[in-house]
C-alpha cells in the first residue's frame, strides 16, 4: 500500500481515538487533502474542467471549507474540548478495527489482483463503514455532521478508483453544487440549535401553520 | 414548447422571488407558475413525441416521465392554491412566504428536471436538490422541534443518497470488471440488455437499493419519517409525501427498468424483504400512535411497502402497483391538507381529542373520512383495484405465506386506523366551538384530489390506461 493510502488510512482511524472535536475536523481536513492529492496523482491533466472541479471539490470544499465552518461555530459556542465520536470504550475500538479488516477482505473478494486498486478500494470501504459506525454512535448534531461528511469522503474516495469518461461536465457541477449546499445547510441547522451539543427539544409554540 | 420549459418556469419564477420581485404577492406567484407547469405538463403528455434523448443525452421524455409529470405537477398545484389561501386567511403566515416561495419553486423544478432525466448521476444530483430544498421548508420559525426534524431529515438523506452514489460507483466499476465501457445514460443502459452481474454490480445494485429505500421511508431506515412529516407543516409534508415521494420512485422506477432482465432474483428478494419489514413496523406504530399526523406517517411506510412488494412480484401486480402509487398520491395530499386544516382549529394533534368533524368541519370531516375509505384500500378507489392486482399476482406466483402476511398486516391496519380515525369523525363533539363556515375555496383543491382519487378507481380515461400499461411493461409488467 502506497504512503498516501497508508496517510488517508491513518487520519480515518486516529481522531476515532482521539476524542476532541478539534481532531475529528482535524481529520476531515487531512482527508479532503489527501484525496484532493490522490485525485492529482491519479489525473494529473490540469487541461481538463473536470479535473479542477474534482480538485475544487476535494480541496477546497471537502479539506478546508467544511472544516473551517464547523471550527468557526463550535468555537463560537465555546464546545469543551472533549468530544467522543465513538463510545470511548474496548467494544467500540475493537469494532472500528473489526471493520478496518472486513474493509480489506470486501476489497480482496471486489479487486482479485493485488495492487493499488485493491488498496484504494479497502480504504474507500474501510472509510464508509467507520463513517456508518461514527453514525450509530452519535447524538448529537454536530457528531452526526462529522460522520455524514466521513460518508461523503468515503464516496468520493470510492469514487477516485473508477474510470470518468463517462461522467459528464453538467453532472460534475451538479454533484459539486450540490456538496457545497449540504454542507452549507448542515451549518444553518447548526447554528440554529440551542445549542451544538444537546439540547432537549422544545415543544413547538402555538403559532399558525401552513 | 420544449420539455425544459417545465424546468425553467418554476426556475426563473424561484430566481424572481428570490430577487425580491413580486415578493409581496409570493403566494399568487407559486399557484401562477405551478399552475403553467401543470398546463405544460398536460400539453407534453398529449404530444406524440419520440422518446429520443436530447439536450447533451441528458434529458429523455418516456411513459414514465409523462405519467409522473401528469401526476406530480397538478398535485403541486393543488398545495400551492392550499398555501394561498392559507396565507391570505392567516396574516401571520407571510412573513415566510418569500422563502417559502422560491424554495418550493425550485424542488418542483428540480423534481420536473428529475423525471425527464435520462442519466443516472442526474437522477441523483436531482434528488439531493429536492431534499436540500425541502429541508429549509421543514423548519417552523421559533420551532427547535421542526428544526431537529429537518436536521434528522437531512441526515438520513445524506446517507441514504450516499448509498445510491456508493451503488452507482460500484455498478460502474462492475462494468469496467467486465469489459464494457461504463455508462449512467438510462437509454443506453437499457439498449445494453441484460447487464453482466459480478460482485461489484451486485453490491451496486443491493446498495442502490438500500439508499432509495431510505428515501421512501423503507424499512430498516425509515425512523426519519415519522417525524420529519410530524414535525413539518402540513402543507410541506404533502409535499413530501405526495411529490418527494414520487420523485424518489420514478428512480427506483428506473433502477427497475435497467436490472430487472439482469438480476431478477436480487432485485425481487430486497424489495420483497424491505416491503415486508416496512409493513410490519408501520402497522405496530399504527396500532401505538394518538398522533394524527404521525397516524398518516405510519400508513406511508405501509405504502411505500405495499409498492416495494409490487415491484418485487411484477408481472400483472405491476399495473395495479401504478393505480395504487396513483391513488395514494392523491390521498395522502387530501390526508395531510385536511390534517393540517383540523390542527388548525383544535390546537392539537392528539386524535383522542379531536371528534365530532363532520358536525364542526364538515368539509374535513369528510375528507378525512374519505381519504381514510381510499387509505385502507375500500372499492371504488384505485388503491382498491391496485391492492386486489397485487394480491392476485402474489397468488398467481405462488408466494402464498407473501399473501398470508400481506393479509393480515392489511387487515391489522384496517382495524388500527379505524379504531383511531372514525372517532374522529363520527363521534360526538367534546366541546362547543364556535368556528367559521368552511368556505368552498378553502376546499377546493382538496376537493379536486378527491375527484381525481375516485376517477381512478372507476373510470381510467383511454389515453391514461395506455400510459400506464406502457410505464407497467417498462417494468417487466404485463
Amino acid at each position: 500500500m502506497s504512503p498516501l493510502l497508508m496517510g488517508l488510512l491513518g487520519v480515518m482511524v486516529v481522531p476515532l481515538f482521539v476524542a476532541t472535536w478539534r481532531s475529528s475536523l482535524f481529520g476531515l481536513s487531512c482527508q479532503g487533502l489527501l484525496m484532493a492529492w490522490a485525485a492529482y496523482r491519479l489525473n494529473p491533466d490540469l487541461h481538463v474542467v473536470g479535473t479542477w472541479l474534482n480538485l475544487a471539490d476535494l480541496l477546497v470544499v471537502r479539506g478546508l471549507g467544511a472544516p473551517l465552518l464547523l471550527y468557526r461555530l463550535m468555537r463560537a459556542r465555546r464546545h469543551a474540548a472533549r468530544h467522543d465520536v465513538i463510545a470511548p470504550n474496548l467494544l467500540s475500538w475493537t469494532v472500528a478495527l473489526g471493520l478496518v479488516l472486513a474493509a480489506f477482505n470486501l476489497a480482496s473478494v471486489l479487486v482479485p489482483v493485488d495492487g493499488d486498486q485493491r488498496a484504494l478500494t479497502a480504504v474507500a470501504a474501510a472509510a464508509v463503514l467507520l463513517a456508518f459506525l461514527v453514525l450509530a454512535s452519535q447524538s448529537t448534531p454536530f457528531g452526526q455532521v462529522v460522520g455524514a461528511l466521513r460518508l461523503e469522503n468515503g464516496i468520493a474516495l470510492f469514487e477516485l478508483g473508477g474510470e470518468h469518461e463517462h461522467q459528464s461536465l453538467v453532472t460534475q457541477v451538479g454533484q459539486l453544487v450540490i456538496v457545497v449546499a449540504t454542507i452549507g445547510l448542515y451549518v444553518w441547522l447548526l447554528r440554529g440549535f440551542s445549542e451544538a451539543g444537546s439540547a432537549p427539544a422544545e415543544l413547538a409554540p402555538d403559532e399558525p401553520d401552513l | 414548447m420544449s420539455p425544459l420549459d417545465l424546468v425553467l418556469v418554476p426556475a426563473l419564477a424561484a430566481l424572481a422571488v428570490l430577487l425580491g420581485v413580486g415578493r409581496e404577492r409570493a403566494a399568487l406567484v407559486l399557484v401562477g407558475a405551478s399552475f403553467t407547469t401543470t398546463a405544460l405538463a398536460v400539453v407534453e403528455v398529449t404530444s406524440v413525441s419520440p422518446p429520443g434523448a436530447a439536450w447533451l443525452g441528458l434529458v429523455r421524455v418516456d411513459a414514465t416521465s409523462r405519467l409522473f409529470l401528469l401526476l406530480v405537477n397538478p398535485i403541486f398545484f393543488g398545495i400551492s392554491t392550499y398555501i394561498w389561501h392559507r396565507v391570505r386567511t392567516t396574516p401571520a403566515l407571510r412573513e415566510w412566504i418569500g422563502r417559502l416561495t422560491w424554495l418550493a419553486l425550485i424542488f418542483l423544478a428540480s423534481t420536473n428536471a428529475l423525471l425527464m432525466a435520462n442519466h443516472l448521476l442526474a437522477l441523483w444530483v436531482l434528488l439531493e436538490l429536492t431534499a436540500l430544498t425541502v429541508t429549509p421548508l421543514i423548519v417552523r420559525p421559533r420551532s427547535e422541534a421542526s428544526r431537529r426534524a429537518a436536521f434528522r431529515y437531512l441526515v438520513f438523506s445524506t446517507v441514504g443518497l450516499g448509498l445510491v452514489a456508493l451503488g452507482f460507483a460500484c455498478s460502474s466499476r462492475g462494468m469496467e470488471a467486465a469489459g464494457l465501457t461504463p455508462t449512467f445514460a438510462v437509454d443506453r443502459l437499457l439498449e445494453l440488455g441484460p447487464l453482466p452481474m459480478n460482485a461489484w454490480s451486485k453490491l451496486g445494485l443491493a446498495l442502490v437499493l438500500l439508499g432509495l429505500g431510505t428515501k421512501l421511508g423503507l424499512a430498516p431506515m425509515y425512523s426519519w419519517l415519522p417525524e420529519t412529516y410530524d414535525e413539518a407543516p402540513p402543507a410541506v409534508a404533502a409535499l413530501l409525501g405526495a411529490v418527494q415521494f414520487n420523485a424518489a420512485l420514478v428512480v427506483l422506477f428506473r433502477i427497475v427498468q435497467i436490472y430487472r432482465v439482469s438480476s431478477p432474483a436480487l432485485l425481487t428478494g430486497q424489495l420483497l424483504a424491505m416491503g415486508l419489514v416496512s409493513m410490519v413496523v408501520s402497522t405496530v406504530s399504527i396500532i401505538a400512535t394518538r398522533n394524527i399526523k404521525r397516524l398518516i406517517a405510519y400508513a406511508s411506510i405501509n405504502h411505500a411497502g405495499v409498492i416495494a412488494i409490487g415491484l418485487a412480484v411484477g408481472g400483472s401486480a405491476t399495473y395495479g402497483l401504478l393505480l395504487y402509487v396513483l391513488s395514494n398520491a392523491f390521498i395522502k395530499a387530501i390526508l395531510f391538507l385536511t390534517a393540517g386544516k383540523i390542527m388548525a382549529h383544535y390546537k392539537t394533534n392528539d386524535t383522542r381529542v379531536i371528534s365530532g368533524l363532520l358536525q364542526e368541519l364538515p368539509y374535513s370531516g369528510v375528507f378525512l373520512m374519505v381519504g381514510t375509505i381510499a387509505l385502507l384500500g375500500f372499492p371504488p378507489f384505485g388503491s382498491f383495484l391496485g391492492e386486489l392486482l397485487i394480491l392476485s399476482a402474489l397468488v398467481g406466483s405462488g408466494r402464498m405465506l407473501t399473501f398470508a402476511a400481506f393479509c393480515t398486516l392489511i387487515t391489522m391496519t384496517f382495524v388500527a386506523t379505524g379504531r383511531t380515525v372514525f372517532p374522529m369523525i363520527w363521534g360526538p363533539s367534546k366541546e362547543k366551538h364556535d368556528w367559521p363556515r368552511q368556505t368552498l375555496p378553502s376546499a377546493l383543491p382538496k376537493l379536486t384530489f378527491l375527484v381525481a382519487l375516485v376517477v381512478l378507481g372507476i373510470y381510467i380515461p383511454p389515453a391514461l390506461n395506455q400510459l400506464l400499461e406502457q410505464v407497467a411493461q417498462s417494468l417487466g409488467g404485463r
